[in-house]
C-alpha cells in the first residue's frame, strides 16, 4: 500500500486561509488503511481548519467529502458538484489524489493535505515500513525474498557495507541493517553461497529515473 | 457542520452488519423489559428515566421491582463473570429514586372508545391486560371479589415482602389511567357470566388460581390442619387465626411454603418446621427465599413424605415416610416413599402448602369448555377459550409460576383482545439473545463483586411484618447498575462503509471482529465488550456502537455545554467525576472517546475539555481502554497546538477511587 503523512498545520493553514470555501476530500483507500486521510481523518483535519480559522475570523466554511480512490474519475465525478462549488479543494490523498482532481476539475484550484511517503508493510497497528521503491526490475529472489533497494541506506546490491554494526545499519541503531537480514535469511534457506556471488549492475532505466513511466495493457478496449 | 457525506458506500454492498440480537437478561424476562437500558439509567442515576423504560412494559413496577423471580438474573452474563447483576434491587431502586425525585407516578389518561372489556380477576395478569387495553384505548373494567385488588400479590405475598402501600401505589397508577376495578364482584355469584359476556365486548378470564391443594392422608379433618392459601389470605387481611398453635409444621417446599412458614413464624412467635419430599438440593423454592426463611428460624425437614396427620380431634403431629425419589427417569413428578421408614414429628398445627387449583364452578355450565380435568381449553397463540369473545390469561392456564409471567400472558392476551376488536396490533416477535460469554472473554473481565440489599436482623423483623429488604441505596445502587456488561450494545458496522483496513481486527482486546480472505468483516456480537476502542481507530466511520453511538455523544455534548463552559468526558462508574464544574458526558469507559469527538467538544464551544482515566495498574473497565484514551488525550493536545490553542485545554485527570469496583461497605 501506499502511505502518506500529514504535512505540518501551518502549511495547511498558509495555504487554505487565503481561500473561503474550502472542501476537504478524503480518500478511503490507501491514506484510510495507514489512519491518516481516510473520512475520520478528513474530518479531523476540517475540525481543526475551522476552530483555527474561527479564531482568527477568516470567513468562509470547511466542508468534507470522502471518496473511494481519487485516483478514479469515475468516484471522482460522484463530487463533482461540491468541487466545483468550493474555493479549493483540498485532498488527503497521496498525491496522485489532488492530481487527478486537478486534472478531471480544470479551472478548480486543489492543494495536497499531505506528503506521500511510501510503499509500505503494515507492521502492526500504528506502524508502517518501506518495502519497494518500484524500481521495475524486482530482483528478491536472490536475497531471500527481502529488497536491498528499498531498505538499504545506500541502496547497495552487493552489501553490507562497513558500516553494519550488530545487525544496525551505521545512519541510526533505530534502522535495522537490510543486508544482515539478508544474510540470515539465506543462511536459513541453506542459500549462504548466494552471498558470495557478485551481482552485476542494476538496471535502472525501468526506474522511476528512466523517465516518468505508465503502463497499458494489451487487449480488450472498451 | 461538517457534510457527512460517503460517496464510498455508492460502491460497496449494501447492509448493516447489526443482527438484531438482544440481551439475554431482556430475552429471559417473560415480558422483555429492556433492562439493560433501565440498569444504565440508574448508574446514571437517572431514575425517572429508568422508571420510564421499566413502565413501557411493567405495569406493576414497584412490586415487581420487590418480588419478581427475575428469569434474568439467571440468564446474565455477568454471572459467568461473577455474580449476575442484581437486576431485580435495580428495578426497585429505580421506582424508590423517581420517588425521591417527586417524578414518574403520573399516569397518562388513554382516552376510550365505546368498546369494553370485562377482565374477571385483578391479579397481576388482569391488571397486565387491564393496563395494556387502557393504553389501547379499550376501557377495561375488572371484577374482583375480594374486598381489595391485586391477586395474590395481595392476598397470597406477604407485608414483609411487598408492603401493601407499595401495591397500592402500582394499582392507583392503573386506575389513574381509567381503569375501573369493581371490588367485592364475585363473577357467577354476584352476577352471572354470561350477564358479564352480553355487557361487554370481550372478557378475559384471570382469576388464577385460587383453591388450595389439600392431601389424601388420614387425619386431614382435625382441628389444626390449615390449607395454605386461606390461612396466607387471613394473615395479610390481618384476621386471627385461631387454630394456630406454637408447634407449626408445614408440608411443602415450594415458595408458597415457604411464605407460609415465615408468615407463620411471625404470627405465632413459635417453632415452624416445613416438611417436603425433595432433598434440599431439589427443593422448588429459590436458594435466596430457603435462605431468609432459614434465617428467621425456620426448620427444614427434606425427603419426608406426609403419612397420616397425628391426633384424635386435634392435630399432634405428622408421621412421615421417608422420601425415596420425587421424579422418575423423565424427570416427572413421581415420588417413590419407602414405606417401612416412618417418623413422627410432634406439633399442634399442620398447614398444607403443597400447590394451587383453579376454581372454575363460576363459569356455571354456560361459559367456555372444560377438558376432563375441569381445566380450561385453550389457545395459547391467540389466548382464546371455546368461547368467541372470551379469552384466558394468567396461572389459570399457565399454571403456576412468577408473578411477571402472569403478566406475559395477560399482556399477550390484551394484543390478542385489541386484535379481535379491530386495533391495529400484532403479537411481537420473539427476541433473541447474544449466546454465552466466550471464556477466554470472561477471564478478561474484571471482577467486581454483586452489591447485597441490607436487610433488617433477623431477630428484629421476625416480630412484625414490616419489609425485610431495604433496597440498595444510591452508591450501592448506581455501582451494583454499572457492573453491567453492555451485552449485545457493542460494536455495529457498516458494510456499506467498512474499506476492510482490518484495523478493528488488530485492535479489539477481545478479538471480536474477525474478516474472512477477502476482507468481509464480521465483529461477533458474543465477544464484543462494547469498550468502542474499534469505534476510535477506524478510518472509514464503519463502526458505531449500538449503545451511545457517536451521534448520541454529541448530542450530550452539545447538551452539556449548555449549563457550562467545560466538558467532561467521564467515566459512568458512580463518584468518579473529575471536574464538578464541567458539564459531564458519561461514558461506560473513556476508551470510546475518539479524536473527532474531542475536536467536536472544542469546536462546539468548550473553553476546557476533562478527560477522566484510571490509573495504568489498576486497568479500568476493559483492559486496554485506558490506554487508548491516554492515547487520544496525546492526540488532542498535538491537534491543539496544532491550530494554536492551548494543549493544557485538554485535561487528563485520573480517577483515583473507584469505589464500585471495592466490596461493598
Ligand atoms: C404466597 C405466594 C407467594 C408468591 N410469591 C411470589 C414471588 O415472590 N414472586 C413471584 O414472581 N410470584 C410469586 N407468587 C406467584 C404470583 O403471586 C402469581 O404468579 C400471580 O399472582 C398470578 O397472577 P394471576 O393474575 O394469574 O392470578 P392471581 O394473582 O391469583 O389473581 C386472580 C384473582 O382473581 C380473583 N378471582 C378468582 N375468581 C374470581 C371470580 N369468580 N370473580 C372475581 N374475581 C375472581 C381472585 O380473587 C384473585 O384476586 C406467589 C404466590 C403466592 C401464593
Ligand atoms: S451484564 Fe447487563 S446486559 Fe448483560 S445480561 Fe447482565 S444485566 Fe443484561
Ligand atoms: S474493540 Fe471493543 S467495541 Fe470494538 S469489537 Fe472489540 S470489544 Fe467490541
Amino acid at each position: 500500500m501506499i502511505t502518506a503523512e500529514r504535512k505540518p498545520f501551518e502549511q495547511i493553514r498558509a495555504v487554505t486561509d487565503q481561500f473561503g470555501k474550502v472542501l476537504v476530500v478524503g480518500c478511503n483507500t490507501c491514506v484510510a488503511v495507514c489512519l491518516t486521510g481516510g473520512e475520520k481523518e478528513a474530518e479531523v483535519l476540517a475540525s481543526q481548519l475551522r476552530i483555527a480559522r474561527g479564531q482568527d475570523g477568516i470567513a468562509g466554511s470547511v466542508e468534507t467529502v470522502t471518496v473511494l480512490r481519487q485516483c478514479e474519475n469515475e468516484y471522482l465525478d460522484a463530487i463533482s458538484e461540491q468541487v466545483k462549488a468550493a474555493d479549493l479543494v483540498l485532498s488527503t490523498a497521496c498525491s496522485i489524489g489532488p492530481q487527478g482532481i486537478a486534472e478531471r476539475f480544470p479551472g478548480v484550484r486543489v492543494a495536497p493535505a499531505m506528503n506521500t511517503n511510501m510503499m509500505a508493510v503494515v507492521k502492526g497497528h500504528h506502524h508502517w515500513a518501506e518495502y519497494c521503491v518500484a524500481c521495475g526490475d524486482c530482483g528478491i529472489f536472490n536475497t531471500g525474498g527481502i529488497c536491498p533497494i528499498a531498505r538499504c541506506a545506500k541502496t547497495l546490491i552487493n552489501g553490507p557495507c562497513g558500516g553494519s554494526q550488530g545487525g544496525r545499519c551505521e545512519i541510526s541503531p533505530d534502522v535495522e541493517c537490510v543486508w544482515q537480514l539478508i544474510h540470515d535469511q539465506l543462511v536459513s534457506l541453506g542459500l549462504e553461497e548466494n552471498l558470495r556471488k557478485i551481482s552485476g549492475p542494476k538496471k535502472w532505466s525501468s526506474a522511476n529515473t528512466g523517465g516518468p513511466r505508465s503502463m497499458k495493457k494489451e487487449g480488450f478496449k472498451p | 457542520m461538517a457534510q457527512d457525506q460517503t460517496i464510498t458506500r455508492h460502491f460497496f454492498r449494501p447492509g448493516t452488519g447489526d443482527d438484531g440480537l438482544r440481551p439475554p437478561c431482556e430475552v429471559a424476562c417473560p415480558i422483555h423489559t429492556d433492562a439493560q437500558r433501565y440498569i444504565q439509567l440508574v448508574a446514571a442515576g437517572r431514575y425517572a428515566d429508568a422508571l420510564e423504560v421499566i413502565r413501557d412494559t411493567n405495569a406493576l413496577p414497584q412490586s415487581i421491582g420487590r418480588i419478581c423471580a427475575h428469569p434474568c438474573e439467571d440468564a446474565c452474563r455477568r454471572g459467568q463473570v461473577d455474580e449476575p447483576i442484581a437486576i431485580c434491587n435495580i428495578k426497585r431502586e429505580a421506582s424508590d429514586g423517581a420517588k425521591a425525585e417527586g417524578r414518574g407516578y403520573d399516569p397518562p389518561r388513554p382516552q376510550f372508545g365505546d368498546r369494553k372489556v370485562a377482565i374477571i380477576g385483578s391479579g397481576p395478569s388482569g391488571l397486565a391486560a387491564a393496563h395494556d387495553l387502557a393504553l389501547m384505548g379499550i376501557r377495561p373494567v375488572v371484577y374482583e371479589r375480594q374486598p381489595e385488588a391485586g391477586g395474590f400479590l395481595r392476598t397470597g405475598i406477604l407485608n414483609y415482602r411487598l408492603p401493601k402501600d407499595i401495591l397500592d401505589e402500582d394499582i392507583a397508577y392503573i386506575t389513574g389511567m381509567g381503569v375501573e376495578i369493581r371490588t367485592g364482584v364475585a363473577i357467577g355469584e354476584d352476577v352471572g357470566f354470561d350477564e358479564l359476556a352480553a355487557e361487554h365486548d370481550a372478557v378475559l378470564i384471570a382469576v388464577g388460581l385460587s383453591e388450595s391443594r389439600s392431601l389424601p392422608v388420614a387425619g386431614v379433618d382435625n382441628r389444626g390442619v390449615l390449607l395454605a392459601v386461606p390461612f396466607l389470605e387471613a394473615v395479610n387481611a390481618g384476621r386471627e387465626v385461631p387454630e394456630l398453635g406454637k408447634e407449626i409444621i408445614v408440608i411443602g417446599g415450594g415458595n408458597v411454603a415457604i411464605d407460609v412458614a415465615r408468615s407463620a413464624r411471625r404470627v405465632s412467635g413459635g417453632d415452624v418446621t416445613m416438611v417436603c419430599l425433595e432433598a434440599d438440593h431439589e427443593m422448588p423454592a429459590h436458594d435466596w427465599e430457603v435462605r431468609d426463611a432459614v434465617a428467621e428460624g425456620v426448620k427444614i425437614v427434606c425427603s419426608q413424605g406426609p403419612n397420616a396427620i397425628v391426633g384424635d380431634g386435634q392435630v399432634e403431629g405428622l408421621e412421615m415416610k421417608r422420601c425415596e425419589s420425587v421424579f422418575d427417569e423423565q424427570g416427572r413428578f413421581a415420588p417413590t416413599f419407602c414405606e417401612t421408614e416412618l417418623s413422627t414429628l410432634p406439633g399442634d398445627t399442620v398447614i398444607i402448602s403443597i400447590g394451587q387449583m383453579s376454581d372454575m364452578s363460576f363459569l356455571g355450565g354456560s361459559g367456555p369448555e372444560l377438558d376432563g380435568r375441569g381445566i380450561l381449553v385453550f389457545d395459547r397463540e391467540q389466548c382464546a377459550t371455546t368461547r368467541r369473545g372470551v379469552f384466558a390469561s394468567g396461572e389459570v392456564v399457565t399454571g403456576p409460576g412468577a408473578a411477571v409471567s402472569a403478566m406475559a400472558s395477560g399482556k399477550r392476551a390484551a394484543i390478542a383482545i385489541g386484535k379481535f376488536l379491530g386495533v391495529d396490533v400484532d403479537f411481537p416477535a420473539e427476541p433473541r439473545a447474544v449466546n454465552e460469554l466466550p471464556g477466554y472473554v470472561a477471564g478478561m473481565i474484571n471482577k467486581g463483586a454483586r452489591r447485597s440489599v441490607p436487610a433488617r436482623p433477623e431477630d428484629e423483623r421476625v416480630r412484625d411484618f414490616g419489609e425485610v429488604e431495604l433496597g440498595l441505596g444510591e452508591v450501592d445502587g448506581r455501582c451494583e447498575a454499572s457492573r453491567c456488561l453492555l451485552c449485545a450494545a457493542g460494536a455495529r458496522y457498516s458494510e456499506t462503509r467498512c474499506i476492510s483496513c482490518l484495523t478493528c481486527v488488530r485492535v479489539c482486546p477481545y478479538a471480536a471482529p474477525e474478516a474472512d480472505g477477502n476482507g468481509l468483516l464480521k465483529i461477533d456480537p458474543d465477544k464484543c465488550q462494547a469498550c468502542g476502542i474499534c469505534f476510535t481507530q477506524c478510518p472509514a466511520k464503519a463502526i458505531d456502537l449500538a449503545v451511545l453511538s457517536e451521534d448520541d455523544i454529541r448530542a450530550a455534548v452539545d447538551a452539556a455545554l449548555e449549563g457550562s463552559g467545560e466538558v467532561e468526558f467521564g467515566c459512568w462508574y458512580p463518584q468518579t467525576r473529575v471536574a464538578a464544574e464541567a458539564g459531564a458526558v458519561m461514558l461506560p469507559c473513556t476508551a470510546r472517546l475518539s479524536l473527532g469527538l474531542v475536536l467536536y467538544a472544542f469546536e462546539a464551544g468548550a473553553g476546557r475539555v476533562h478527560v477522566a482515566v484510571c490509573s495504568e495498574d489498576d486497568n479500568g473497565r476493559f483492559v486496554t481502554g485506558h490506554r487508548q484514551t491516554r492515547a487520544v488525550v496525546e492526540e488532542g493536545r498535538r491537534a491543539l497546538q496544532e491550530i494554536g490553542l492551548d494543549p493544557e485545554a485538554l485535561v487528563l485527570t485520573l480517577v483515583k477511587e473507584k469505589k464500585c469496583l471495592k466490596p461493598q461497605q
